[in-house]
């Protein structure tokens, strides 16, 4: 799939919220946005929660979040899968959040999870064949920063941590992880003004 | 800090919320002027567009089969659940379809004022339009940003600027068409006026049920992409008769 499959998507999302359809129909387009979409989206779960069994839990109850509130896709005007990756990341970082309240234990498991998720210094981690325009040009900006100016970066985002739990869970001091993810956004905001 | 002077700070202020690393008191003071100042509002919404992004450039991998049937289990389960919710509850059933009809009631309702307020008002600015098409384009926190009607005899969509919203000197505004099952239409760049004219066929707004307004580069999205900024503004477009 790449970004000409875009329209495939979209007519997929509008079958799933159309009411009128036979339930069997709507059901029928669910199944095939999965197939196409699935892959991508478990890899992103996976980067962002670590373990495998997490991540099929997060992405199970994405989709069933999808099914309920496709037809708010026509609103949202962004490309269909950086919609569903948002949902995608919303689940998970709910998924983090929950597991560490639940269990004081857990922390130190997603701890460990962390660290096999953090790549070493891989020239280029990231992965554009499914990618939108605007991912293509956040993809070449970020290849443009140190890989741990842009690991941090992409860690701050995906899980929604703060400069002190980047800190303690990259241990790291608390000014080397700020001024990374400074001069990282600064040089982000200065390429991507470029594109637009 | 003056996030109003300088422009610079207040870009890289919206790039650090948009990515989260603005937290607590900074991170709501933040959002207090972002809901007073449209431009920041932009700021803050293109960055959050542009880092959303990231979701789509990590690498793929197939999840085990089982995700699917459990997923097919659950959504058995919800059929079935919403098929006897349907039998056991006949009264409130009969209820929502009277609350359905009452709605569409007072969108007619609604729809004919605008039309009637709309006619008015523009009659002095192109001889006897006929309005076929109205809609209210709201912001994220509804407030109405632009009234758009579109003029059957004349061929001309006509936005009204009603907020105070004015896109910055390197950004346009595009209106879009929001057809059912099918990728969003450009109407055409909005330029900078707080009343402007747009050529349109009747056919790029009929049975299209909504409209929306987008952040773009100066000149608009280039031609047959798509939005490619945030959406600003976006509402249902309501036919008069």
């Amino acid at each position: 799939m790449d970004p000409s499959d875009d329209p495939r998507l979209i007519a997929l999302l509008d079958r799933m919220a159309d009411r009128a359809l036979p339930l069997a129909e709507r059901e029928a387009a669910f199944r095939t946005l999965y197939e196409l979409s699935s892959r991508k989206l478990y890899g992103l779960a996976l980067r962002i929660v670590g373990k495998r069994d997490w991540a099929e839990d997060v992405l199970q109850e994405a989709y069933l979040q999808v099914w309920r509130v496709a037809d708010s896709y026509r609103g949202a005007l962004s490309p269909p899968l950086a919609w569903l990756g948002m949902i995608v990341r919303s689940r998970a970082i709910d998924f983090l959040r929950r597991r560490t309240s639940e269990r004081a234990d857990t922390a130190l498991e997603i701890d460990s999870a962390f660290e096999e998720a953090v790549p070493g210094d891989a020239a280029n981690p990231m992965d554009t064949r499914q990618a939108s325009e605007a991912a293509w040009a956040l993809h070449e900006c970020l290849r443009k920063l140190e890989s741990r100016q842009r690991e941090v970066l992409s860690l701050a985002y995906l899980r929604d941590l703060s400069h002190g739990e980047l800190a303690t869970r990259l241990q790291l001091p608390l000014g080397t992880v700020k001024t990374w993810i400074r001069r990282g956004l600064d040089q982000l905001r200065g390429c991507m003004s470029r594109f637009a | 800090m003056n996030l109003m002077r300088s422009p610079e700070l207040a870009d890289r202020v919206a790039a650090a919320y948009a990515l989260g690393t603005l937290r607590g008191a900074a991170r709501r003071r933040f959002e207090t002027l972002a809901r007073q100042n449209p431009a920041l509002r932009a700021a803050a919404l293109l960055w959050q567009e542009r880092l959303s992004a990231m979701t789509e450039l990590q690498t793929g991998e197939a999840p085990s089969p089982n995700v699917w049937k459990r997923i097919a289990i659950q959504l058995r389960q919800e059929a079935d659940a919403q098929a006897q919710g349907a039998r056991a509850r006949p009264a409130a059933r009969t209820g929502f379809w009277r609350a359905a009809a009452l709605a569409g009631g007072l969108a007619s309702v609604l729809a004919f004022v605008l039309a009637a307020y709309t006619g008015a008002q523009l009659s002095q600015l192109s001889a006897t339009p006929e309005i076929r098409y109205v809609a209210m384009l709201e912001d994220d926190r509804s407030a109405p940003a632009m009234l758009v009607t579109f003029d059957a005899r004349h061929g001309t969509l006509t936005l009204k600027r009603l907020g105070s919203f004015q896109e910055g000197q390197d950004r346009s505004l595009q209106l879009w068409a929001l057809p059912a099952g099918a990728a969003p239409q450009s109407l055409g760049v909005v330029d900078r006026g707080t009343v402007v004219r747009l050529t349109a066929g009747e056919g790029q707004v009929r049975q299209v049920p909504a409209l929306a307004i987008s952040l773009e580069p100066k000149g608009g999205a280039p031609a047959g992409s798509g939005p490619t900024g945030p959406v600003l503004f976006k509402g249902a477009l309501v036919p008069t008769t």
